[in-house]
């Protein structure tokens, strides 16, 4: 894929211009730094002044060649933040909208039951989409996007609308999605979590420039702090591999790459099953000596590698085996005199390690 | 009986002229309302700003406009003469000041309701590969549809209240120009208070069904 664009906004200059060929591509970057511009660009719903898109050797749009096909020849699938399901239709008139559009010499090679399956609408086929949740709504539009046959599938925060618990149950699917069919996908995001669950390639972007690209283990810190701290993330995302579970005592244990066991919430998973788990920063505490009476599932003991300031708040890096990252208070660090190779516990609740 | 023939006659050709003008102005008004809603270009507040006179200006003021348009010494009036129509001072010309009048109400209340559809919703339409003739009519028109036939029904009404601008272009002749507003006019004028009466409580109940549905219609529009 191609994509050189430059797109006048109010503020600033959405600027691109990056080449990438993966399954799944995250466009990251906090809110208002042109994300949606950018994928407006693409769908062809909005004003490029000049550039290029070419999407799997098909030239979309090209000033210098003077092309600027259409939204409807463009063969884009777009998934937009609410969904944007056509109010007034069924969930299956809404899914097979576009189900008979051209293909541009791509075969049909994806059947409705296919996608039905992977999403499991089947039964909810006849509901009017007003009366969907709205995670059901999610897979509504997804399924609508990937019947259109599209050679490119552009999904605009799918799950930034749906609360935390309802995220994790969106996720296993946009995996499903990608794995099941040959689409690739372009996935914009803020969140750094659903880059590492998602994405082979990221391009992050800040006020309309491209900042950098590359693997997401190899250029996303694990901590992501903006000018808006409700947007800032700290976050401690670990390959693991499923040991045993206990449905009564309601845990899991697993191995993380490190060696290290945690427990976190039961779930059945085949044994030696690989997963992710996802951690928040603001989910762990440090303590000074171990605790004892306490609930928490896991007490891990790590030393200081790191402490850093930043707007008032602390990013503490503790090696406990693995690195993990926690953020506190300035105020906190200074009450418990925390400072660089000093031997701490970290107190993470079972329920706070989330799987993705 | 209170309900003559001649009422009768009267509230038929009212409501029937009515209609006729309500059908023809829809599609001219749907295809404006949309362009208002959804398009850009220069001078565009002007064109809004002549499409809502008549709702301002004196009706008669109106009607004298289209006198001079359709007379027959007019440009207009003398080709379509030429071409054996004649407008003023019959049925046609209470359809045309009808619709006139009543033009802006369509497209004020159905460019509302345009605007009110999602344009995102479009957008992704054209995305699935929809043309736009068939975005405009399986999406925005179905989305927009009962601020479509509340303008419609506003528009109805309208018509039928029609006086000053069709008295000046049709006049006001029995049996062929009168409307219900004009005949009340004429039986208050001749002292036929009885007669004006009756007419007065067919409009009356006619508006009230009207604006009632329209109104219906409106309210219930936020809860698709």
């Amino acid at each position: 894929m191609l994509l050189r664009c430059r797109i006048p906004l109010a503020d600033f200059e959405l600027d691109v211009d990056v080449t990438f060929d993966a399954r799944v591509t995250s466009v990251f970057g906090p809110s208002g730094s042109g994300k949606t511009t950018l994928l407006d660009a693409i769908a062809g719903l909005r004003k490029v002044s000049a550039g290029e898109i070419e999407v799997n050797g098909r030239t979309l749009f090209s000033s210098a060649r003077g092309i600027n096909r259409p939204p409807r020849d463009r063969g884009i699938g777009y998934v937009s933040q609410e969904g944007a399901l056509f109010p007034h239709l069924s969930v299956r008139k809404n899914i097979l909208f576009g189900a008979n559009r051209d293909t541009y010499g791509k075969s049909k090679d994806i059947s409705v039951n296919h996608v039905l399956d992977v999403l499991e609408i089947g039964n909810f086929l006849d509901r009017p989409v007003t009366k969907l949740s709205g995670g059901e709504a999610q897979r509504v539009a997804l399924a609508r996007a990937i019947l259109s046959h599209p050679q490119l599938l552009l999904l605009d925060e799918p799950l930034a609308a749906l609360d935390v618990g309802l995220k994790e149950r969106i996720l296993p699917y946009l995996r499903r999605v990608r794995g099941e069919f040959a689409i690739p996908m372009l996935y914009v995001t803020h969140d750094v979590s659903e880059v590492f669950a998602l994405a082979d390639w990221v391009i992050m972007i800040r006020a309309g420039k491209v900042i950098e690209q590359g693997a997401p283990r190899a250029i996303l810190p694990s901590h992501w702090l903006t000018a808006d701290p409700e947007q800032s993330q700290v976050e401690n995302i670990f390959d693991a591999v499923w040991i045993d579970a206990d449905p009564k005592a309601g845990r899991t244990r697993v191995r993380l790459e490190c060696g290290r066991e945690i427990v976190i919430p039961y779930m059945a998973r085949p044994k030696e099953s690989s997963l992710q788990v996802r951690i928040r920063g603001d989910d762990i505490l440090l303590a000074t000596h171990r605790p004892a009476g306490i609930s928490a599932g896991n007490v891990l003991d790590g030393v200081i590698r790191d402490i850093e300031i930043v707007e008032g708040q602390a990013i503490i890096k503790v090696d406990a085996a693995a690195i993990f990252t926690v953020r506190l208070t300035v105020g906190a660090v200074q009450a418990l005199g925390l400072a660089k190779g000093r031997n701490v516990f970290l107190i993470i609740k079972t329920r706070s390690c989330i799987v993705l | 009986m209170i309900f003559s023939f001649e009422t009768w006659q009267i509230t038929l050709f009212s409501l029937s002229v009515g209609l006729a003008s309500t059908l023809l102005i829809l599609p001219f008004g749907i295809a404006l309302a949309w362009l208002f809603a959804r398009k850009e270009w220069p001078l565009k507040s002007v064109l809004e700003t002549i499409v809502l006179l008549p709702l301002v200006m004196p009706p008669v003021s109106t009607g004298l406009i289209l006198l001079k348009i359709f007379g027959r010494r007019s440009p207009v009036g003398h080709w379509l003469y030429e071409r054996g129509v004649e407008i003023v001072f019959n049925w046609k010309g209470v359809l045309i000041a009808m619709a006139v009048m009543s033009f802006p109400l369509l497209v004020r209340s159905v460019r509302t309701s345009f605007a009110e559809v999602n344009p995102r919703l479009e957008q992704i339409a054209a995305t699935l590969g929809a043309s736009g003739l068939r975005i405009f009519f399986v999406i925005t028109i179905p989305l927009a549809y009962k601020g479509i036939v509340a303008g419609a029904l506003l528009a109805f009404s309208r018509a039928l209240g029609e006086f000053g601008a069709t008295i000046l272009l049709a006049g006001n002749i029995p049996g062929e120009t009168q409307t219900l507003s004009l005949a009340i006019y004429n039986f208050v004028q001749l002292g036929k208070d009885p007669e004006a009466y009756v007419l007065l409580g067919i409009t009356v109940a006619l508006a009230f069904l009207f604006v009632w549905c329209s109104e219906w219609l409106l309210r219930a529009r936020g809860n698709t």
